[in-house]
């Protein structure tokens, strides 16, 4: 008996060796991204920085920059160390890193709806006001002042996060609409029944799990879950109003299903899509990377539009989603990190790195015309080359949001309870999930003060 | 590491470990104090609890400490470096919506799990251990494999099954019934329906192991007699089975209640935390949500001691009825 | 006419079995035919009960093998941690166990209804402090943090305990009067007697800490100190889009186990049969 197990063991380990063996040459080597990557390793004194993101894709960003800082500043090099986790992972372990003071990055992404829990207490974030400060004029407003409190901007925006509408171009004009005539949400509906009735294709998908069907438009309407003072006001006349727009696709007019998987990051959702299975999508500019990578088919048949307007307003897009990046105070190198942190994000540079290598729009307007972002890339081929003059016929008018500590209990409030019962049960109308949900958010809040 | 000194005298059939040990030693004052110590150490008084030292350390440093740690932190707005009492906030907000769901998914899994995984598992157990099955080994590691998957690997594939697009292998079954493609993940009773089977078939195998090793304890003069009594399968199932396998049985139930009541990766694998209209939360889930990702420490231990009472509760009765604290050979 | 129907009471019994045994292992054989396929286009569509034969390609393999050296260090981890809490659980709670059911001492029942207590204790709800201390004593992402709840497992203890039960005290009294000092009685009499216990309680503890989930999650900060069931997560979320090491992944988590339980089996069985080393 033992001698079988000892003799599996020795194979199973041999096995294990040769396979690392086999590995560890290839490592190094680029293509396909890793989980953890390096680098300046061979660089003799130089100065170790910790990244860690929950998005595979922004160590790119870090790892183009951090080469070109080495170029640059050959007499301060450094050593990044970029490291990707599970999205929920990354946050509740930087979270308890904040929390224990120790076992921190020096540099970390936090997703938006999760940035207001690391602005409790005593906040163990750097500020980046010398780098932002400066640029005030060139950045969004609304998108840097959602990662501020009391007057400090902690984190650095990754993207404009500009709402839009994907038509497919080809689906639209088999129901013979013309997509330029959409100019509210009213002929936006009135199209969606006349591609129903046409196609038998849906007009567009709404989340369920997720809140990316809901927040856009609430933003766009001019509201918010919360009011300038931080007050809770998910259950406003607007916003009930949005969640019955939403509901009423769904089931009155019946031009929107539920997206396939529940939310549109889903693998479902992708596949559905890709082949043709709704008409248009609502979702932020961020998305624009999804069509390339999951819905190849899709190309040269989607085109952006700004958001139809609401009755009454001239609001085009909502800024959404996004990710602050921050310097911990738990780092050893606050100085070096922020000024690494600004000179991949903020620069020129970092920023057409932004649009070159992730397709994010910067949040640097003055970037907009340079002409590397002319440059033909994928984003063009598969979008077509309108894209600037989009964003810059939308910036205008980009609505901001207000992040506070329990904006991640409205997304969660959102996410479990209010789109499931009234989006996909129809179970409660917008106005009861939407005070439910008040209700619990509220007695958290009060247990705060 | 405690171990005992080989032994050279064969006169003995159990070894001598004393004296083995200190007579070869030089010096005689520390060989008195050695002796002392070894005395000591070596009574019938003290060794047991040389014994459980380990369990206590690790109880105090692993259960104690944080149990207190809990509890203090239930009355606390836990925030970095600014913790502060906040008196009964905590307890006055569990009782909500969301929390009620999340005990009653809790408590119903608990439920059907403890059913389905002390029901069916005698019953296979009773079935495989008599005459009547051939290729009985095949078959028992057959129900045992499930259950050397980790949730994760068993939930990846639970959710590639019951894919909600009709090409997914459950819907296909299903199909062949005449019966519409089901969205497995968003309806409340599919939802519990995927949590209990990801679990039952985990378990299954391993409850009936244990089951076939009570059985192999009732004596087969037992059955012999009741046979000639008259009784027939049912009867001699009811009274002689079922009380041999009393004491295993007590064991099974315990440990489903717990893990029931523990629950969370198989939840986590399906809807990661937060799962559409709650459907898929768990008292756990729910600590872990709040606590962990809402970053409100203090509300998550709340949470956290209300699921310890209960816990606690429910199996001091179950103990207390099924008489676990007598030792069983007296 | 009587031995006509029982020869068909078995065919039935065992048909059921194997109708049974199939649906038991149907996922898992679904999985391995599943890892030879587009891994992609599986999470969109589920695993189907039909197939192309031709559609199917090792390509997630020659992945793992040539380019997830992740996946092989998270194997390596599992591996490691998994052994050692096995050996260090079993040496521990086999004292403990051994003590509570054989001794007479103050407090014994006090312990035992500790061990109970930890039992029921979920250890969720003492993940924080327990964090919070492992931070402390700076076990956070080590080997040790992750193993050291497993350690003295009161799970064990409890079994063990119940297996001590059945042993013969009259033993201890021979070895003693032999001249056994209480740990020669333990070391060299009755963990042989264990033995089979041990069986048991090793593949129950390895499985226990090779499956382990929320409590490395906590513990394991870094990529290369992930344990398999960490890693494979980290690839079933929207945004680890890789799921060919998943699916392929999860099948070599599961194979070696199933060697290893194919040679095991018997000694898991007689381990569990607390009664059959009676006498």
């Amino acid at each position: 008996m033992k001698k079988y197990l000892l003799f599996i063991l020795a194979v199973a380990f041999s096995i294990l060796l040769t396979a690392c063996g086999g590995n560890n040459k290839s490592s190094g080597g680029g293509g396909e991204a890793n989980a953890s990557e390096t680098v300046g390793e061979d660089i003799e004194g130089a100065t170790e920085l910790t990244f860690w993101t929950y998005q595979e894709q922004h160590m790119k960003i870090f790892k183009s920059a951090a080469e070109r800082w080495n170029e640059e500043y050959p007499d301060r090099p450094i050593k990044l160390v970029a490291e990707t986790y599970p999205y929920d992972q990354h946050h509740n372990n930087l979270l308890m890193a904040m929390q224990s003071g120790s076992g921190g990055p020096d540099i970390a992404d936090i997703e938006v709806g999760r940035f207001s829990n690391f602005l409790q207490g005593d906040i163990q974030l750097e500020p980046m006001n010398e780098y932002m400060e400066p640029l005030k004029d060139v950045l969004i407003p609304s998108r840097i002042d959602m990662y501020s409190k009391d007057g400090n901007y902690y984190g650095v925006p990754t993207h404009l996060g500009a709402t839009v509408v994907y038509y497919n171009q080809e689906i639209m004009d088999e129901a013979g609409v013309d997509i330029d005539s959409i100019k509210t949400w009213d002929d936006y509906v009135e199209a969606g029944k006349q591609v129903v009735e046409k196609t038998g294709v849906p007009m567009t998908t709404v989340e369920t799990d997720e809140h990316w069907s809901y927040w856009p438009l609430v933003s766009q309407s001019g509201s918010d879950f919360f009011d300038e003072n931080g007050e809770l006001i998910l259950s406003n006349e607007k916003n009930v109003k949005t969640l019955q727009f939403l509901q009423d696709m769904v089931y009155e007019s019946e031009i929107a299903v539920t997206a396939p998987g529940g939310f549109h990051h889903s693998e479902e959702y992708y596949g559905f899509m890709n082949d043709g299975g709704a008409a248009s999508l609502m979702m932020p500019m961020w998305y624009m990377g999804r069509f390339i990578d999951y819905m190849p088919d899709l190309k040269g048949k989607m085109v952006m539009k700004p958001m139809p307007l609401w009755e009454g307003s001239d609001a085009k897009t909502a800024g959404m989603g996004g990710t602050g990046t921050v310097v911990t105070k738990t780092s050893d190198n606050v100085d070096l990190a922020k000024e690494f942190l600004a000179y991949a994000k903020l620069s020129e540079e970092g920023s057409i790195a932004l649009w070159k290598q992730l397709g994010f729009t910067p949040v640097r307007t003055d970037v907009w015309d340079s002409p590397e972002l002319q440059e033909d890339n994928e984003y063009f081929d598969y979008f077509g080359d309108y894209i600037w003059d989009m964003v810059s016929e939308m910036s205008a008018e980009v609505s901001g949001i207000k992040l506070t500590p329990y904006t991640a209990d409205v997304i969660t409030e959102l996410q479990s309870n209010v789109m499931h019962s009234v989006i996909r049960e129809k179970s409660q109308t917008p106005k009861e999930a939407l005070k439910q949900a008040e209700e619990s958010i509220r007695g958290k809040m009060e247990a705060g003060e | 590491m405690l171990q005992s000194p080989t032994n050279d005298e064969s006169r003995v059939r159990v070894p001598n470990t004393n004296k083995g040990q200190y007579s070869p030693n030089p010096n005689p004052k520390g060989d008195k104090k050695q002796n002392r110590v070894i005395r000591f150490l070596n009574s019938q008084k003290v060794a047991p609890y040389v014994f459980i030292t380990p369990f206590i350390v690790s109880f105090l440093l692993l259960t104690l400490y944080p149990t207190i740690k809990a509890f203090t932190m239930s009355f606390q707005r836990v925030l970095p470096g600014q913790s502060h009492f906040i008196g009964w906030n905590n307890y006055e907000r569990i009782f909500n919506p969301t929390f009620y769901k999340a005990l009653q998914n809790t408590t119903i899994y608990v439920v059907l799990t403890v059913v389905i995984l002390v029901v069916v598992p005698i019953v296979l157990s009773v079935i495989l251990d008599s005459k009547l099955v051939k290729f009985k080994t095949l078959f028992r590691a057959s129900l045992f494999i499930p259950s050397l998957t980790s949730v994760i690997v068993a939930g990846t594939i639970f959710r590639l099954i019951f894919g909600e697009s009709d090409a997914s292998a459950a819907n296909q079954i299903i199909g062949i019934f005449g019966m519409e493609p089901i969205e497995w993940r968003y309806n409340s009773w599919s939802a519990m329906f995927l949590m209990v089977v990801l679990c039952c078939w985990r378990w299954m195998g391993v409850n009936m192991l244990y089951f076939l090793a009570g059985l192999q304890n009732i004596p087969k003069e037992l059955y012999e007699a009741a046979e000639i009594d008259g009784a027939n399968v049912f009867q001699k199932f009811y009274y002689v089975t079922l009380p041999f396998l009393k004491p295993i049985t007590i064991f099974v139930i315990t440990i489903s209640i717990i893990n029931g009541f523990r629950m969370f990766e198989e939840s986590f694998v399906y809807w990661e935390t937060s799962s559409p209209g709650n459907i898929g939360t768990t008292v756990v889930g729910y600590i872990y949500q709040q606590g962990i990702q809402q970053n409100d420490l203090g509300f998550g231990a709340a949470i956290g001691v209300v699921l310890m009472l209960i816990i606690f509760v429910i199996s001091i009765i179950q103990l207390l009825l099924t008489g676990a604290f007598k030792r069983s050979d007296e | 006419m009587e031995r006509k129907s029982a020869s068909l009471y078995k065919w039935l019994a065992t048909l059921a079995f194997a109708l049974i045994s199939f649906i038991a292992l149907f996922p898992i054989l679904g999985l391995i035919i599943s890892s030879f396929r587009s891994s992609s286009e599986l999470m969109r569509n589920g695993m189907s009960l039909t197939f192309n034969l031709s559609e199917l390609n090792i390509n997630n393999y020659s992945y793992i093998f040539t380019q997830a050296s992740e996946y092989w260090n998270w194997y390596g981890n599992s591996l490691i941690i998994s052994t050692l809490t096995i050996v260090l659980s079993l040496f521990f709670s086999s004292m403990v166990g051994y003590a509570l059911a054989l001794y007479e001492f103050k407090g014994r029942n006090v312990l035992f209804v500790l061990v109970l207590f930890i039992i029921m204790v979920p250890f969720e709800i003492l993940m924080l402090p327990l964090y919070q201390l492992m931070i402390n004593i700076q076990l956070i992402d080590t080997y040790f943090g992750v193993m050291m709840p497993l350690i003295v497992a009161p799970i064990a203890v409890f079994f063990f305990r119940q297996y001590a039960l059945g042993l013969p005290k009259a033993l201890m009294d021979a070895a003693r009067i032999d001249g056994c000092t209480e740990y020669g009685v333990f070391f060299k009499i009755m963990m042989p007697l264990m033995l089979p216990s041990f069986a048991a309680m090793a593949i129950l503890q390895g499985l226990n800490s090779w499956n382990n989930f929320l409590w490395p999650l906590l513990v394991l900060r870094s990529n290369d100190m992930f344990t398999l069931p960490i890693g494979l997560a980290t690839l079933l979320t929207p945004y680890g889009n890789n799921y060919d090491v998943l699916i392929a992944g999860s099948v070599m988590t599961i194979i070696p186990i199933v060697i290893l339980f194919l040679f095991f089996q018997k000694y898991f069985v007689s381990g569990l049969t607390v009664g059959g080393v009676k006498g």
